[in-house]
């Protein structure tokens, strides 16, 4: 069974449709991109994903199912707990790089300090970012680099523990070595977490992802294996995006 | 639009129809020395070899440089590593045309054969064969690269009769074995040229269509 099934999506917001019935299956443990040119749609279905577009005050119709659960049905703390998301422009909280960590799962439960530290070593580990910060833990989040920045709402999303995690363009203001290491983290995460990758960045989809969809204008044009889409992509329209040659 | 690399690929595309050029005119003209048992033109035919092999490497040169710049995908993907192994093909051609021309001075040398008239015959479509499988790559044309490609089997077929009728004369006059062997190797060399542009063909319907014929693999897949 599909970890996010996505049936006949359609999004709508201030009279414009974003998404045109979309049908889409993520499956578990796997990374799956999301391409295509400005206003296709992909940061719309992102931010449906974990209910997100509901600030905006758009609309929806279709399904989308969470382990066979309609995301609609699951409480939205709850849901967003069990699908994280990391934003193009890294947001710290005012404060440490600790209470960064702990911040959100001590919303939801009391914790003792014991467990925190258990908690920021796991999440900071895993986020890749452990060694880097080991010996400044209370220091201000804010004066990390733009890099380390990421990977710490990385790891913060980690401490929730998510089952899927959503990824808008997370290296898109990033140096290459920035960009290796947050790709490496999320190869490493992949064999406990589901990913759907939205970036701009073609080549980072071709390096990181499991599988490809391709959107422009709202549609899903093509979906497929990574290594398929591209090199032999079957629609026109998605060979002349991946080669730049859109437009 | 990435007009740059656009430009760049057509000047792969340019040198290699180049490059395919010479090779034509090479065995063009190894074929004709042979015929006329024209020692001379052995040096001309090395020449033509040594520009091909020059090709080979800057044509090559080319495509690694366009990999690394542009991480190309899809169909430019496919153009260049297509053309790295269809250049591959057309320097295996020029050394074939060599080879040929060497037969030259052991034929020179031996008693004459007559009726090797299905060598001329053989040569002619495998001419055609290289012409027609560099136009396809022109083109883009998959249709007419298959086309090409079923008339090696022809090209087979022909080198099997030349066999036949080079051990029928070694088997009648021993003293003509010597030339019989050099036109062995003659039709054994056309035939390796006709397998290349077979390839050539093969790696334009992966270019155009992203179709693997090779091997027989898509009835293999089915």
């Amino acid at each position: 069974m599909a970890k996010i099934s996505i049936k006949k999506l359609c999004l709508y917001y201030n009279g414009h449709q974003a998404l045109r019935s979309i049908n889409l299956d993520v499956t578990d443990k796997e990374i799956m991109a999301v391409i295509g040119p400005a206003n296709s749609g992909k940061s719309s279905l992102l931010r449906a994903l974990n209910r997100m577009y509901e600030i905006d005050y758009a609309r929806i119709s279709g399904e989308i199912l969470l382990d066979g659960m309609d995301i609609f049905d699951i409480p939205i703390n709850d849901l967003r707990r069990r699908i994280g998301i990391v934003f193009a422009t890294p947001v710290v909280l005012p404060g440490s790089i600790r209470k960064n960590l702990s911040y959100g799962p001590k919303l939801h439960r009391r914790i003792g300090k014991a467990e925190v530290d258990e908690l920021v070593y796991n999440a900071l580990k895993s986020a890749n970012l452990w060694d880097e910060v080991k010996d400044r833990l209370d220091d201000s989040a804010s004066r990390l680099s733009g890099g380390q920045q990421q990977r710490l709402c990385i790891a913060r999303t980690l401490a929730m523990h998510p089952e899927v995690i959503l990824m808008d363009e997370p290296c898109s203001g990033l140096d290459p070595v920035s960009t290796a290491k947050i790709e490496a983290t999320m190869l490493e995460l992949k064999k406990d977490y589901t990913f759907v990758l939205v970036t701009n960045n073609t080549k980072q989809a071709a390096r990181v992802s499991d599988r490809t969809a391709f959107f422009l204008l709202g549609e899903l044009i093509e979906v497929g294996k990574t290594q398929k889409i591209f090199t032999r992509p079957v629609d026109t329209r998605t060979d002349d995006y991946i080669r730049g040659r859109f437009g | 639009m990435d007009r740059h690399f656009d430009e760049e690929l057509q000047n792969v595309k340019k040198k290699i129809v180049d490059m395919a050029a010479l090779v034509e005119e090479s065995i063009t003209k190894s074929l004709d020395a042979l015929k006329n048992k024209d020692l001379k033109k052995a040096d001309e035919i090395r020449d033509l070899d040594h520009r091909i092999d020059k090709f080979e490497i800057m044509i090559e040169d080319m495509c690694i440089e366009l990999i690394a710049r542009h991480q190309p995908v899809g169909r430019d993907l496919r153009f260049l590593i297509g053309t790295i192994k269809m250049n591959n093909d057309l320097e295996r051609m020029g050394d074939h045309s060599v080879n040929i021309v060497d037969c030259i001075e052991y034929v020179i040398k031996s008693p004459p054969i007559e009726q090797v008239t299905n060598i001329w015959s053989m040569a002619k479509i495998v001419k055609e064969m290289l012409r027609d499988s560099v136009q396809s790559f022109i083109d883009n044309d998959a249709a007419n690269a298959q086309k090409v490609c079923e008339r090696d089997s022809v090209v087979d077929a022909m080198r099997n009769e030349t066999i036949r009728i080079l051990l029928t004369h070694m088997l009648e006059e021993p003293k003509k074995i010597e030339s019989a062997i050099q036109y062995l190797l003659v039709a054994k060399n056309l035939e390796r040229i006709a397998d290349l542009s077979t390839n050539i063909c093969e790696d334009v319907v992966y270019i155009a269509q992203a179709r693997v014929i090779k091997h027989h693999a898509e009835n293999e897949k089915a």
